[in-house]
């Protein structure tokens, strides 16, 4: 074999070479993340460059699944040079935990190796990818079984006491796009607890729960135990998701389209309501020990710290006063009570009144303050004593009394009350001690007390009885003037007197002086029937005669004259 | 006069003094003198001028209490009492205490319906129609002067704000001494209207005075 036979067939070969070399596609293959927990997907992505369209075989490894579940295409131009890059995306979901060895997609790739960790692996370390969704494994999330939602009951602690609140949240997560409503509250099952204060608006963050988007509604609450025992809580939610109403092996639409929006365009999706049941959690309630139970326990369980005031720290007697004990910390603030002061001697004492006000949204934590009015009745220097709160901690597991300390407080005398004594001069200013020096002496306490400072004269109980004895006296004397005065005539003779001196006016204007005499007449006789003869009534019946028997007419002027006269008498108040 | 009449007379004058001692023993001159004393030795002329106006409504014949009262407002440089203590008129109506000249007006009522009564003798009819009248006249009289004091307040803080609206956004006007007495001449909700000596007015809160007869 010559040397240029030689050469002739190497740059043969390594044209043939070159020629295959362009003809296979450049393929890649990567597989992230390297490591995942049972449950978990991981993706493979196959690149290849080159314009081959031969179709790409999935490798097949025992107890893993691929699924391809998107393409995507590139082209580049470089240098002038047109290069087309395909990649292919692939699901790999483990059937088993173990380490999986994926062979190279092409002869010259190098093997993928694929761990698989079970859930709760405990030396499973971090990753960018997985961090989310081991913690939720942890915290115990039991997904729907369309992984559309979630409840979950987080406690801070499984050992409690009868009547001891717990704080708690209830997590509700739902799948964006999976669940399009959620109809109600979280309720608790079970009789034995009672779920108190329930945040009507939950707290609404976004999460991400094994590489999916999850919208988080966390409630906030406390929870009561009733009675000791062991239990197994868990919560619920009413929700309304969308499900696929197409068979399974079509679900490959859901990775084609990729987004819940286009599946539920082409409607392979239809509502369905659900209800969502947290894992079970068990707890232990044990029960409030009887030895060491203070006499004045009112139930409360937490932990409490008190403290007292008072509205002033000088107060005439009579004037009220407020003690106020403040009770803060974390418990059950429903049971947190009181007495105060039941009995103190020289103070009146009055029930207390309490107010609560939380400083979270459940009133796990806060400060409840009782006021109470007093009123001293003794002037003086007084101390009123400490208060003390009974009360069991959960945390050292006993009954524990604390006690505000002792308050004291200067009673000066009322300014109103006389009997009440003179304040203490300790008080006095070097101002008012110029002007006390001035004073004139105090009076020796003597005469009487009385019991209004308005003059007895202006009082009603003692002008009633002078008023009444005027109005006697006014009244007996109106009575008597009454009956010395004639009385008015009635009516009736009124009109008959009227009708008389008509006729006698009659009479005289005709001159018929015997007609005039006979109607006077007549009409005295019939008044003096009753009351007897006067003098007037003598004088008529003498001019009567007189006009009779001296044969001379009376005149004018003598028919007014005796006019009058019947007129007066028989109507007397006219002539009075 | 009638023996009937007579012993109307004695049956009311016995009515009338049993109601009067009826009454329960409450206050008294001489304590509220004292606590006055107290009060000005205590550094606090408001109360002390107020417990002597008290005692002044029950004792005003009593010059003790005129003497101190003077010389506290005095000391705290506050208006004297709106009563005119000093001219004769005042002094004469105030020589007999209110319970001394209720029983001198029941004295006057009585000699006024004894001259009602009888119109046997005129001449004493007349005297004692005019004794009654002198001697209500005297009740009224007291009562006259007494009148302002019954309707006045003492200032019990230092500085109070008179302002002129009823309300505590009011603007303050002024600001009233402590101890000094002014007249009440109106009541809203927490605040009074309150007229000085030197004739001022405003509307002050009721926790700044005290009256002289209690009513709040």
């Amino acid at each position: 074999m010559t040397p240029c036979f030689t050469r002739g067939c190497g740059l043969l070969a390594l044209a043939a070479w070159m020629s295959a070399a362009a003809a296979a596609p450049l393929v890649n293959a990567t597989l992230e993340p390297a490591r995942i927990t049972m449950g978990q997907s991981a993706e493979l992505t196959i690149t290849s460059s080159g314009s081959s369209n031969a179709p790409l075989a999935l490798p097949e490894v025992n107890g893993l699944d691929f699924r391809v579940v998107g393409q995507s295409h590139r082209v580049e131009i470089v240098g002038g040079a047109t290069l087309v890059s395909t990649a292919i995306m692939v699901r790999v979901t483990p059937r088993a935990a173990g380490i999986y060895t994926i062979p190279g997609i092409t002869p010259q790739s190098q093997p993928l190796v694929l761990r698989v960790d079970a859930e709760d692996a405990p030396d499973k370390p971090p990753g960018p990818g997985n961090v989310n969704s081991a913690a939720t494994r942890a915290e115990g999330i039991r997904m729907t079984p369309d992984g559309s939602a979630y409840v979950r009951l987080v406690l801070p602690k499984r050992e409690v006491f009868v009547g001891e609140s717990i704080p708690v949240e209830i997590e509700v997560g739902m799948r964006n796009g999976f669940v399009s409503s959620l109809n109600g509250l979280p309720t608790l099952s079970g009789a034995d607890f009672t779920l108190n204060n329930l945040s009507r608006q939950p707290e609404r963050t976004p999460k991400l729960v094994d590489g999916r988007e999850f919208t988080l509604l966390t409630w906030h609450s406390v929870l009561a135990p009733i009675k000791p025992g062991k239990f197994s809580l868990s919560v619920e939610s009413p929700l309304t998701v969308r499900v696929q109403t197409r068979p399974a092996r079509e679900s490959r639409l859901e990775d084609a389209l990729g987004d819940p929006f286009f599946q539920n365009y082409f409607g392979v999706t239809v509502s369905k309501e659900i209800t969502v049941t947290s894992p079970a959690t068990e707890l232990t309630v044990l029960p409030l020990p009887a030895a060491g139970r203070p006499a004045d326990f009112s139930g409360a369980v937490g932990s409490f710290q008190i403290a007292d005031d008072l509205s002033s720290s000088t107060a005439a007697v009579g004037d009220p006063l407020t003690l106020r004990l403040h009770v803060t910390g974390t418990g059950n603030f429903d049971r947190v009570d009181s007495a105060m002061l039941d009995h103190l001697d020289a103070w009146k004492t009055y029930p207390p009144k309490s107010s609560f006000k939380a400083s979270d949204p459940v009133g796990f934590r806060g400060e409840k303050i009782f006021e109470q009015p007093l009123i001293a009745a003794q002037s003086g220097p007084q101390t009123l004593p400490g208060l003390s709160f009974s009360y069991f901690d959960p945390a050292t597991r006993r009954y524990e009394v604390a006690r505000s300390a002792p308050l004291a407080v200067a009673i000066t005398p009322s300014a109103a009350d006389p009997s009440a004594g003179p304040p203490a001069a300790a008080g006095k200013t070097a101002g008012t001690a110029a002007a006390a020096d001035g004073l004139r002496p105090d009076h020796a306490l003597s005469g009487a007390a009385h019991r209004s400072l308005v003059p007895p004269y202006l009082q009603a109980r003692y002008i009633a009885a002078p008023a009444l004895f005027s109005l006697l006296i006014a009244g007996g004397w109106l009575g008597r003037r009454r009956s010395l005065m004639p009385r008015a005539p009635s009516r009736r003779t009124a009109k008959a007197a009227g009708r008389v001196l008509q006729r006698l006016e009659a009479a005289a204007q005709a001159a018929n002086a015997a007609e005039f005499f006979s109607i006077a007449r007549a009409a005295v006789l019939e008044v003096e029937g009753t009351e007897g003869a006067s003098e007037d009534t003598r004088e008529i019946f003498a001019l009567a005669d007189e006009a009779h028997y001296s044969g001379h007419p009376p005149t004018t002027t003598d028919y007014a004259r005796w006019t009058e006269v019947v007129r007066r008498r028989i109507l007397p108040e006219k002539g009075a | 006069m009638s023996g009937r009449t007579v012993a109307m007379m004695c049956l009311f004058l016995a009515a009338w003094s049993g109601a009067a001692r009826a009454a329960e023993p409450g206050y008294s001159a001489a304590a509220l003198y004292n606590l006055g004393n107290a009060y000005a030795r205590a550094g606090k002329p408001g109360l002390a001028v107020l417990n002597y106006e008290r005692a002044a409504l029950l004792a005003p014949e009593d010059p003790d209490i005129a003497a101190n009262l003077h010389y506290v407002q005095r000391s705290a440089h506050v208006a004297a009492d709106l009563r005119a203590a000093s001219n004769a008129w005042t002094r004469a109506m105030t020589r007999a205490s209110p319970v001394a000249m209720s029983w001198l007006g029941l004295a006057g009522i009585l000699l006024l319906g004894a001259a009602v009564a009888t119109t046997r003798y005129p001449w004493t009819s007349r005297g004692a129609a005019a004794a009654g009248i002198a001697l209500l006249g005297l009740m009224a009289g007291q009562c006259a002067v007494l009148w302002p004091a019954l309707h006045s307040a003492v200032v019990v803080t230092a500085g109070a704000p008179v302002r002129v609206s009823p309300v505590p956004m009011g603007d303050p006007v002024f600001t009233l001494p402590e101890a000094e007495v002014v007249a009440l001449a109106a009541e809203h909700d927490e605040f009074v209207l309150v007229r000085t000596a030197a004739g001022r007015t405003g509307w002050v809160s009721r926790s700044n005075v005290a009256p002289v007869i209690p009513r709040w």
